[in-house]
Order: structure tokens, then C-alpha cells, then sequence
């Protein structure tokens, strides 16, 4: 057997062993090692010195736990507790978290979007179609490894911001996650050695069996990405919602209840999603800005693609994100009910509106971006006319979303307008409203989908014209019943109102799966008007997917702000208080000027990056064809 | 499949499917949580 194994194949299941091995070398070295007495726990040491083992409960699991572990420093504000430079060290540690987080997610994003596409590439039978896809994958990994050393860098600038400006904070922490912090360095080395051998060996391993081993590496690069992921979300989970430790803070010995937090799943899911969504609108933008950069037809139909399959996938993401979000907030509340108040209807509920509104724009741009796109194809001229219906519909899908429930005001507008709440518009800033709101412009994105998916295609199925019917009446019966809850919300009680989010939700969900999987079928075989023109797309698309982007990356700021924010004046809530002079919330003015500047930060490297990943692609032997109006450029033969 | 095909069955079978399937998801969820989705007109 080993006989028939090429040079080529050995050494790379060799690889993919070596990454399986980096990718279980943590676990391993968890495990714990009483024959050597390395990992004795410190409640066995004491039993045997006969000393009185202490004993403490957890403060969320309720268990009984030896303490293991120091109490949570009482700090003072101080050089000791507090070292600081001239300038407000929250600040300066705000920047570097966000900036190491805007990278942080898109190298892991952008990897699970190269496992898709490369997958897509192996499976379909159009040669020409699986060599693009192959490139695009190629082309997505190229960005985000220039990008990788970056989020390195930054995570190392976090380190030593945490260590000079909050040293007794980041003991602590790192105190209680001591058990893992050796697995976090080590799943980063496994996943550094991966993606290089990953993107290194896309030429050795370009067809056949290789191509699968290539395509495993993927798979296993992306495990040890989420893992790392998950290891990172325990920390903020932890300063949310604490487990594991005693009410004084002391470590009780088991590390996955430090993990297992009460928020630690649902921020892990978000953080999935928002990740994929922010990677896709990332990329699109690349995509964007490379398309109104082109000089040749060729290259604009390449990056139009791109664009288009970056913004799809994000898009994938972005709709099931809000559900996801829904899911955090009702844990917040699960866990403490004054925290969730805090977020969406005290201190920080205004910006709550500011982050509807940013989720309005996405979806907005998303749709604009769609309807251009239909331009690109004949035969898609027939929805057209059938656009403005679902402008309106978004737009007042738009308006209930962001409509606030009362407004901080002077003592004679409050007069004019008769009370806090306005007398018509009051009634729209309830969550009844704005779950309406949004599920009606989630359906029109997915109506918006349908109709770009059917764009150029007229359906050969006997059953077409029941299909098409079939497909009109589902669409307007779920708006009906998503209005429908949303007005029957208001007149039940609360207890009960509160549930109604679900079949709402429900409903919107049934549209995405049943009308795409419908259309699916409909269009299987279906009569092609014409081929996509790629390339043949308006400018103002292009701005759509860049706002689109911005939007992203602005939104994410904002909310990691606000999940950080609702901690107030305490480094871990409830067990260790901030004693700096900066525990205060900044005023909403402060907290967008600061998430702007790091957006421009953010959005000014990466063009750098972008840059840098073009200076390669000048190195790439293209072969010279005359470019064909409206087709896909053929990519080269070889990285 | 025909006569599915007269648009005045196709959509009087399209309303009685979609009107019931949402009638349906809307009761079962509210269900499943322990609501009753017919509160208002129980009253």
C-alpha cells in the first residue's frame, strides 16, 4: 500500500497528522499527572499536611469547591493597582482590545469562508467553475495571512497594555485561568503552523487525494481557530457572569465552570456569526474597492464576483445573527435581570437605537446592493417594477426598528409633546414593534434573494405556475402573521407577549428555508434568459458593499462596547470592583467618537494590508489573454 | 397538477397550506414555551 503512496502523499498526511497532533498536543498537556505529582490538587496537599481544608461555593453553580486560589485583589487607585501613562488607560486599552478583535475575527472568519468555497470547488463537475473557486479561496486566504501577523502583533500590544495599565486585574484573571492558559498559547502555535502549511502547500496539493488532504487542513485550521475563539469568549463570559470562584473570588479548583459560564455559549454562537458576517463584509469591500480600481473587463468581472460570493456568504451570517443576539439578551436577563435593564431600557438603552439603526443600514444595503445586482443579468428586468413595494416595506420595517421608546428632553419639549412617550410614535418604541419591524425586513432581504436567485432564469417545471402562486401567497401570509404578532402583542399581557418573539421569528425562518429550498427546485433546469454579466454592475453597488463594511465594523465596535459597558464599576462583575479613576460610563457622544476613530484605524490598516497583499499578486504569472466582455476571468495555473 | 395549475385553485390551496402552517407554528411555539397563543380570545 505504501508502495503506491507518491513522495507528495506521505509527506502530506504526514502534515495533516502533524496538525491533528497540534490540534490534541493541549489536551494532552491538560490532562492532569499524578504519577509525576505535577497537578495534585492543593486541597490533596493540604489533606496530607492535615492541614483544615477550606472550602467555598460557587458562586453560580452553587457548588461546594476546595479553594484553590487567592481572593480577587481589593485594589486602590493607585500606581500600584493603577500605573498610568498622561491619558485615560481605559482608553488605551479600549483601542487595543478593539483593534485586536477587528483582526481577530477576521482571520478566523475568513478561513471557514476558504474551507467553504475550496470545498465548493472540489465537489462541482464545471472544471472551469472549480478552478475559480479554487482561486477565490486562494485570493481569501492571501488576505488574511498578511492579516494574521497583524492580529499577533496586536494581541501582544493587548498583553502589554493589560500588564502596564491593569496589572493587578490581569493577575487576577490570569490566575484564575491559569489551567488553560498554556492550551490558548499552544492552539496558537497549532494554528499558525496550519494555516502556513495550509497556504504554502495550495499549489503542492492542488489535485486529487492531495486536494482532499488540503481541503482536511482547512477543516482542522478552522476547529483550532473556533477552539481559540471559544478559549478567548470565556474570559469576557467570565467577567460577565463569574463561575468557578466563591463570592470573594478564589478559584475553586474546577476550570470548566470558570469556562461554562452563564453567557459563554450564546457569546460564543454571536461571536461565530458576527465573525462571518464582519469577514464577509471585509472581503466584499476588498472585492469593492479592487473592482472600481480595475482597468480591464476582465478583472472587474472577477472582482464583481468576489464581491458578490463575499457578500452572500456574510449576508448567510447576518440574518440568523439577530436571533443569536435575542438568545444573548434573554441569558443576560436569565442571569441578572438589573443587567439587562441596564442594556436595553437604562444607561445604555439609547445605544441600543444607534445599533438598531446600524442593523437597518446593513439590511438596507444588503437589499440596494441585490437590486443593482439584478442589472448584471437579463430577464431580471421584471422585478423591477416590483422593487419600490419592497423599499416601502423596508422603510417601514426601518422606522418602527428605530423608533425609541422615550427621549431624554428639555422640560418644554416634554410639554409640546404632551409626556415622555410621543402620542403616536410612542407606541412604535416597544419590543413588540421594533420584533415586527425587523422580521419584516429580514423576509424582504430573503424576498430580495429569491428574486436575484431567479433573476435570469424562467422555471421548465410542470408545476411552475402553482410554484410561482404558491411562492406569492407564503411571502405575503408571512408578513401578515409577522404584523399580525406584532399588533396582537399589545394587547396581552407581558408574560405572555414575550413569547410571541418566537413564532415571529419562526416565521421569517420559514421563508429562508422552505421559499429557497421551493425555488431551488423550480429552477432546477430551469431556461437561462442569458449569462450573468459579470462585471456589467453600477458603481453605486460597489459604495453599497463598502458601506456595507463600515457598517459592519462599526456596529461591532459599538456592541462590544455595550456587552463591556454593562459591567460598570466592575472588572468582574459582582466579585472584583474597578478602583480606577475610570470607572464611570462615557457619555453616548464619547463612546461613537471613540468607536469611529477605531473603525478609520481599523479600515486604514487594512487598506495597508489590502496593499501589501496586491504588491504579491503583481508577482503572479497571469497568462496573457485578451479579456472576454462579460466573462470570468480564467485564474493562473499556479500561486 | 393541472388543475393546481388554474391560478383560482393554486391560490385558494396556497392560502389554506400558508394559512395553516402559520397558524400552526404560531400556536405549537407559544405552546412549547408554556403560553397560550389564544389568550386574548379565551377572555
Amino acid at each position: 500500500m505504501m508502495g503506491l503512496l507518491t513522495g507528495k502523499r506521505v509527506f502530506s498526511i504526514m502534515a495533516l497528522c502533524m496538525m491533528v497532533g497540534l490540534l490534541l498536543l493541549p489536551i494532552v498537556v491538560a490532562l492532569p499527572s499524578p504519577a509525576i505529582g505535577e497537578e495534585a490538587p492543593a486541597g490533596d496537599a493540604a489533606k496530607k499536611d492535615g492541614d483544615k481544608v477550606e472550602k467555598g461555593r460557587d458562586v453560580y453553580y452553587k457548588t461546594e469547591g476546595i479553594v484553590v486560589g487567592a481572593p480577587a485583589p481589593k485594589t486602590v487607585d493607585g500606581p500600584r493597582d493603577y500605573p498610568r501613562y498622561n491619558f485615560e488607560s481605559r482608553v488605551l486599552l479600549w483601542f487595543a482590545n478593539q483593534q485586536h478583535l477587528y483582526y481577530g475575527s477576521f482571520v478566523l472568519a475568513v478561513p471557514i469562508f476558504c474551507m467553504i468555497i475550496e470545498f465548493m470547488g472540489v465537489v462541482t463537475k464545471d472544471k472551469a467553475l472549480a478552478k475559480r473557486y479554487d482561486q477565490l479561496a486562494y485570493d481569501f486566504i492571501k488576505i488574511s495571512l498578511t492579516a494574521y501577523s497583524l492580529t499577533a502583533i496586536l494581541g501582544g500590544i493587548l498583553i502589554f497594555t493589560f500588564l502596564t495599565l491593569y496589572p493587578a486585574f490581569f493577575s487576577y484573571l490570569s490566575g484564575i485561568f491559569r489551567p488553560v492558559m498554556h492550551i490558548y498559547a499552544l492552539m496558537f502555535v497549532a494554528e499558525s503552523g496550519t494555516l502556513y502549511i495550509y497556504y504554502y502547500g495550495w499549489d503542492k496539493m492542488k489535485e486529487g487525494f492531495l486536494k482532499w488532504i488540503h481541503l482536511s487542513m482547512s477543516v482542522i485550521l478552522n476547529i483550532i481557530g473556533t477552539l481559540l475563539m471559544f478559549l478567548a469568549n470565556s474570559w469576557i463570559g467570565f467577567m460577565m457572569s463569574p463561575a468557578g470562584v466563591d463570592e470573594q473570588g478564589r478559584y475553586l479548583g474546577n476550570i470548566w465552570h470558570v469556562i461554562h459560564t452563564a453567557l459563554w455559549n450564546p457569546l460564543n454562537l454571536h461571536r461565530i456569526l458576527g465573525n462571518m458576517a464582519f469577514g464577509g463584509g471585509v472581503v466584499a469591500a476588498y472585492a469593492a474597492y479592487k473592482f472600481l480600481a480595475a482597468k480591464t473587463e476582465e478583472d472587474r468581472a472577477h472582482y464583481d464576483w468576489m464581491g458578490y460570493i463575499a457578500m452572500a456568504l456574510g449576508v448567510a451570517f447576518l440574518i440568523p445573527l439577530p436571533f443569536a443576539g435575542y438568545w444573548l439578551m434573554r441569558e443576560v436577563y436569565a442571569y441578572r435581570q438589573q443587567m439587562g435593564i441596564t442594556l436595553m431600557g437604562g444607561l445604555l438603552a439609547w445605544l441600543f437605537i444607534i445599533q438598531a439603526t446600524m442593523i437597518g443600514i446593513l439590511f438596507l444595503s444588503t437589499n440596494y446592493y441585490l437590486w443593482q445586482a439584478m442589472g448584471r443579468m437579463r430577464g431580471a428586468e421584471k422585478y423591477q417594477r416590483y422593487i419600490k413595494y419592497l423599499v416601502f416595506l423596508l422603510a417601514c420595517g426601518y422606522m418602527v426598528f428605530i423608533t425609541p421608546h422615550t427621549m431624554v428632553m428639555s422640560p418644554a419639549e416634554l410639554k409640546a409633546m404632551g409626556g415622555q412617550q410621543h402620542p403616536v410614535l410612542g407606541n412604535y418604541g416597544v419590543m413588540s414593534a421594533k420584533n415586527g419591524g425587523i422580521n419584516v425586513i429580514i423576509t424582504t432581504t430573503v424576498l430580495s434573494f429569491v428574486w436575484y436567485m431567479r433573476g435570469n432564469k424562467v422555471s421548465t417545471v410542470s408545476w411552475a405556475k402553482f410554484g410561482n402562486i404558491f411562492m406569492g401567497v407564503f411571502f405575503a401570509c408571512a408578513y401578515i402573521n409577522i404584523i399580525w404578532l406584532a399588533i396582537y402583542g399589545y394587547y396581552i399581557p407581558a408574560n405572555v407577549r414575550v413569547g410571541l418573539s418566537v413564532p415571529q421569528v419562526a416565521t421569517t425562518l420559514s421563508c429562508l428555508f422552505f421559499m429557497f429550498a421551493l425555488n431551488s427546485f423550480m429552477m432546477k433546469g430551469a431556461k437561462q434568459m442569458g449569462p450573468i454579466e459579470w462585471g456589467k454592475i453600477s458603481a453605486r453597488s460597489q459604495y453599497a458593499l463598502i458601506m456595507l463594511a463600515t457598517a459592519f465594523t462599526w456596529m461591532m465596535g459599538l456592541m462590544g462596547y455595550i456587552r463591556s459597558s454593562v459591567r460598570l464599576f466592575w472588572h468582574v462583575n459582582e466579585i472584583m470592583r474597578d478602583n480606577s479613576p475610570w470607572a464611570y460610563t462615557h457619555t453616548v457622544g464619547f463612546a461613537a467618537n471613540m468607536i469611529s476613530f477605531n473603525v478609520l484605524f481599523f479600515w486604514i490598516t487594512i487598506l495597508f494590508v489590502f496593499w501589501l497583499g496586491s504588491l504579491t499578486a503583481k508577482k503572479v504569472p497571469v497568462e496573457a489573454k485578451a479579456g472576454i466582455p462579460g466573462s470570468v476571468p480564467q485564474p493562473a495555473a499556479s500561486h | 397538477m393541472s388543475a393546481l395549475n388554474n391560478p383560482v385553485i393554486a391560490v385558494i390551496v396556497s392560502l389554506i397550506i400558508a394559512v395553516g402552517y402559520f397558524t400552526l407554528v404560531d400556536h405549537y411555539l407559544m405552546d412549547m414555551q408554556g403560553l397560550d397563543y389564544w389568550y386574548l380570545f379565551r377572555q
